[in-house]
């Protein structure tokens, strides 16, 4: 089945459009997880959708910079995702915004200032596929469960300098079902999973690193100055390099920077607290 | 909108946060960024960091940024076809942004100069101009930050 609307599409209905968008996405319970970067593609894509509205489907946003990334609880496959987008700004550059993800009325998540530059839509997506869907979420709904889960996307550590740096290669795949949707015309690794795949490198750093007191493990809880320079293309390499940069206390920032052929293509900080083991 | 009569002192009370939040922008360090750096050719930034250190100049200062409109005020009085043709500078475009840049010294203006090269060109010191000329066109009754 074609996977346009169905690999990687996360909002199934828009209860109230415009500046301050707000919507719903049913998690699928047949799924083995679902990572709380796909409840930030949730609340990008509703962002996106009132970006894309206001130009007639002609432009549409895509992921460039997320100064603020708050991971405040897990999600689990089978909770309803609630989703606030408060646009401050749009014109056919960009789009900034604030976002925020819910269960049971629960902060999940909270994007803070993020900006998606526009590009036009006709290089990505059908326009008119498009509009039609966003007809169909913003009245009846789509049906959910059209998600099937994350494919593996294994990264090859290559080096650890246990709680200093790791290096990693991030093998993007030449194919996979959520490029149907992200995006039909021009494929492209989504920004999201980028962080999801970096804060597991980071995690490696961190798990070097003594915690404060022994019965604590290091948490992600923050993902900080996240910035994507350039489309990563299916079937891209991606060297990852982590570096502690910061211990303070109960907190460890780390710094992953991407590079291909030298060039750096998005970077990201993750800040991981020392909590309480469960 | 004028521009010339900004102060030197303007500009430098505005200088440290503005580099702040640049080097923040790029990830390099502050003592990198001088008032004169050029932004693209000195620390490598692209089109993206420039978006990003305008939403955050705006957060920080608390003003709105034209975006996408630096190369219209930069031509000022003069019409599209006495600043440009064919995407390369007129002799007059040149001198009209050579004083909309007056931060930029001279030699760093190159014959010929093409439009979509003008970015090159901006300098920490730009960035800093474009944040007082929009506190100064902020409507009455708004105080723009400090």
């Amino acid at each position: 089945m074609d996977g346009h609307f169905r690999a990687f599409s996360f909002v199934d209905r828009i209860t109230r459009p415009g500046m301050n968008v707000r919507g719903l996405y049913q998690i699928p319970s047949g799924i083995a997880e679902f990572p709380l970067a796909l409840a930030a593609e949730a609340c990008g894509q509703l962002a996106a959708w009132t970006g894309m509205a206001a130009h007639d489907f002609k432009l549409r946003p895509v992921a460039g910079i997320a100064p603020v990334v708050e991971l405040l609880a897990p999600v689990r496959p089978g909770q309803l995702l609630e989703l606030e987008s408060d646009i401050d700004s749009l014109d056919a550059e960009a789009i900034s915004y604030n976002a925020l993800a819910k269960v049971d009325g629960v902060p999940v998540l909270r994007l803070q200032h993020c900006v998606g530059p526009m590009v036009p839509v006709e290089e990505f997506d059908d326009p008119s596929a498009l509009k039609q869907r966003f007809e169909l979420i913003c009245g009846a709904g789509a049906l959910p469960g059209a998600f099937n889960g994350l494919p593996s996307l294994p990264l090859e550590v290559t080096a650890v300098d246990p709680g200093k740096s790791a290096r990693a290669l991030l093998h993007v795949p030449a194919s996979a079902g959520f490029f149907a949707d992200h995006f039909p015309r021009r494929p492209v690794f989504p920004g999201t999973l980028f962080m999801y795949q970096v804060t597991e490198l980071a995690a490696r750093v961190a798990a070097g690193v003594a915690a404060p007191s022994g019965n604590t493990s290091w948490v992600p809880r923050r993902i900080n100055d996240t910035k994507l320079r350039t489309f990563i293309p299916p079937g891209t390499g991606l060297e990852l390099e982590a570096r502690l940069a910061k211990q303070e206390g109960a907190a460890l920032t780390i710094h992953v920077e991407a590079k291909k052929d030298n060039r750096v293509t998005g970077h990201s900080r993750i800040v991981f607290m020392a909590e309480a083991r469960a | 909108m004028s521009n010339e009569n900004i102060t030197q002192e303007e500009i430098s009370a505005m200088f440290p946060k503005a580099a702040e939040m640049i080097a923040d922008a790029l990830g390099c360090d502050l003592e990198k960024v001088q008032p004169t750096t050029s932004l693209i050719n000195d620390l490598g930034a692209e089109s993206i960091d420039f978006l990003d250190i305008i939403f955050r100049l705006e957060r920080g200062f608390k003003v709105k940024i034209p975006r996408g409109k630096i190369v219209e005020q930069a031509r000022g009085p003069l019409s599209a076809a006495e600043f440009e043709a064919g995407g390369i500078l007129t002799e007059a475009g040149v001198a009209r942004l050579k004083v909309y840049l007056s931060e930029v010294p001279p030699d760093r203006f190159q014959s010929p100069l093409k439009v979509s090269e003008i970015p090159k060109l901006f300098t920490t010191e730009t960035f800093c101009k474009l944040v007082i000329r929009q506190q100064r066109a902020a409507p009455a009754g708004e105080t723009p930050a400090a």
